[in-house]
């Protein structure tokens, strides 16, 4: 190839190589390419306004499961529930090692408790 | 009743004409998209270094095409398709820079680039001896390095001036950008691969 002194001759060769590219696609592509064209024929045959409302369906499902997830979240009385479910404060009592220790002492627990009440029966 | 059956066949005849025109209309549109999807292909291809991933953007500027744009002139369909096309590569790259930045983030930084494979993507050689296959070869190899180490806007200007054969004002309307700004990012673009390709094309 010659060198390219000026911008004709780099358009000239690059025009060259891609044509050689272009005229050496493999059969696999070329039947690829002959797969999507059919099928963009074939939006001709759609009538108007299917393909339109198709692309919405999907935004407006989300749309509402997110209005729905609100509306569960919330309670009647417009209060968020959301705060009764598990809070960063629950995570650390469970992580805490005494936490830990009280359940093996649960037994000792119950007994307290039955203490405080014949304690209270004695009283009253 | 000869009134009744004078609508029947009004009606017959619109209908047989619209028909006939649809089929006129489709059998263009199949003409221009035969003409012009494998220079597509290989211009998108070059864009986002990936075939597949050309494929699968050619056949949605197709459909795009011929879903919205199938009832204006013939001679609209090539800067407007050309149009769709490149603002699907431009997609494309939006999002590859996304996915990018979450696989840096996860750690997982990958490049699209790094996973090209140029030899699964070079064309089925044709009947020539193989040394000038291999110099056809390399020499386009350079080529497509070049042409993505340019700047996006200026790889849109020289591929479609150069290989797609658009004037001006057509690749304006495919870049979606004045006619000035075309002729000056085709002008740096082969300034740009002249310096780079000059030592090689020899």
């Amino acid at each position: 190839m010659n060198e390219p002194g000026n911008k004709e001759q780099v358009a000239k060769q690059a025009k060259e190589l891609f044509d050689d590219s272009v005229e050496t696609l493999d059969a696999a592509t070329l039947s690829r390419l002959n797969q999507g064209r059919h099928k963009a024929l074939a939006e001709l045959h759609k009538p108007a306004g299917v393909s339109r409302w198709g692309g919405w369906l999907p935004a407006t499902a989300v749309a509402a499961a997110v209005l729905v997830t609100v509306l569960v979240m919330r309670g009647p009385d417009g209060v968020a529930v959301i705060e009764e479910m598990v809070t960063a404060s629950d995570f650390e009592m469970l992580l805490e090692e005494d936490s830990l220790e009280m359940f093996e002492d649960l037994e000792f627990f119950a007994l307290l408790d039955m203490v405080d009440l014949e304690t209270n029966d004695d009283v009253g | 009743m000869n009134a009744a059956v004078g609508v029947f066949a009004v009606s017959c005849t619109r209908e047989q004409s619209t028909g006939a025109g649809t089929l006129q209309r489709e059998q263009q549109l199949n003409q221009f998209l035969a003409e012009v999807e494998r220079r597509a292909l290989r211009i998108a291809e070059i864009a986002v270094r990936d075939r597949d991933e050309a494929l699968d953007l050619v056949q949605e500027a197709m459909i795009k095409l011929a879903r919205n744009y199938a009832d204006r002139p013939g001679d609209e369909w090539t800067p407007l398709f050309y149009r769709i096309l490149q603002n699907g590569v431009r997609d494309w790259h939006r999002r590859q820079k996304v996915r990018n930045r979450v696989m840096v983030w996860f750690g997982r930084g990958t490049s699209s680039e790094d996973d090209y494979d140029v030899a699964a993507n070079t064309p089925d050689p044709a009947s020539r001896p193989p040394d000038v296959e291999l110099q056809t070869h390399e020499a386009m190899q350079r080529l497509e390095a070049s042409l993505h180490e340019l700047p996006n806007r200026q790889r849109e200007a020289f591929m479609l001036r150069t290989f797609e054969g658009l004037d001006v004002a057509g690749t304006a309307v495919a870049m979606g950008c004045s006619a000035g700004s075309v002729k000056t990012h085709y002008s740096r673009a082969v300034h740009a691969l002249r310096d780079k390709l000059g030592d090689h094309w020899q």
